[in-house]
């Protein structure tokens, strides 16, 4: 990995009403809408949520990049993100996200590794570090 | 919960390796991953990918709003979003985001009203608004 800076191209196309196709090249396409856009966009996935899953992923990226640096294993991690809209000053912003996570582990002995490994995650999250929002992360860790 | 408020939640779940899905209530589940300047797989949606696709679709959003304001109609809008990620104090994150938007319109009449509503869309746009890194807009507007 060199400290070159890396570039993200997407490009969205408009395909009617609030709708439209989003493509990253050589990856599956995700269709996008929005709540009030009348019930078959609205089960497309709004900015918002592509905005709070892109911090809960890259969460998860990162805890899984931790552990294999650290050498300890899990059997199952889920993470809710609930971001919140909120008004500020003239226009809407998400003011917070808040992240439960839920690991699951062979046996207790890791359990400390673990926590350290989602400690990291959180304080060296690319993404969440990229918004101005606070990002709060509560914690589970269960022997499964 | 008022107007004044709106909550996002999403759920991500790891799969195995570096992957797992994004899951959101009544939409399409999204396969996700590190992404592969990071040693990820190839051609699996990334969260950096999905933090610059939501630039892009809050802009779009919000540009067909406002042109539902202004009462004028618009034959094709595309959106192409390159962020850019940078090693900085505490690890990477985004440090300057570019939006260039194309938008079609009938006539030459519509041209001015088709930039205010892409300069107004930029201004309101609550995803860029919630980012810390400046957003560049490179705009045009044809005539098709």
């Amino acid at each position: 990995m060199s400290e070159d800076p890396k570039l993200f191209p997407v490009k969205l196309v408009w395909t009617g009403g609030k709708s439209g196709n989003l493509t990253v090249d050589g990856k599956v396409a995700i269709k996008t809408g929005v709540p009030s856009g009348g019930p078959e966009e609205a089960r497309f996935h709004s900015p918002e949520d592509l905005f709070v899953a892109s911090a809960a992923m890259c969460y998860m990226n990162g805890f899984v990049e931790f552990t294999r640096k650290m050498r300890i294993e899990f059997k199952s991690f889920e993470c809710d993100a609930i971001g919140t809209l909120e008004e500020v000053g003239r226009s809407l912003e998400v003011t917070k996200i808040e992240m439960t996570a839920k690991v699951g582990i062979g046996s207790e002995d890791n359990r400390r590794k673990i926590e350290r490994a989602l400690e990291l995650a959180a304080k060296y999250c690319f993404i969440g570090n990229s918004m101005k929002c606070p990002v709060s992360h509560e914690t589970n860790i269960v022997v499964e | 919960m008022t107007d004044d408020m709106h909550k996002y939640m999403v759920t991500v779940n790891w799969k195995h390796g570096q992957i797992g899905n994004l899951i959101i209530d009544g939409k399409p589940k999204v396969e996700i991953s590190t992404p592969s300047e990071f040693d990820g797989p190839e051609g699996i949606i990334s969260p950096e990918d999905l933090f610059v696709a939501s630039a892009t679709s809050c802009l779009m959003t919000t540009f067909v709003t406002f042109t539902t304001k202004m009462r004028f109609d618009f034959k094709s809008f595309s959106c192409e979003g390159h962020g850019t990620l940078e090693r900085v104090d505490k690890g990477f994150q985004f440090t300057k985001l570019l939006l260039k938007t194309k938008v079609e319109v009938d006539s030459e009449d519509l041209k001015s009203k088709a930039e205010r509503a892409l300069e107004l869309a930029g201004k309101y746009c609550l995803v860029t608004n919630s980012m810390k890194c400046p957003t560049e807009h490179v705009n045009e507007v044809v005539v098709g």
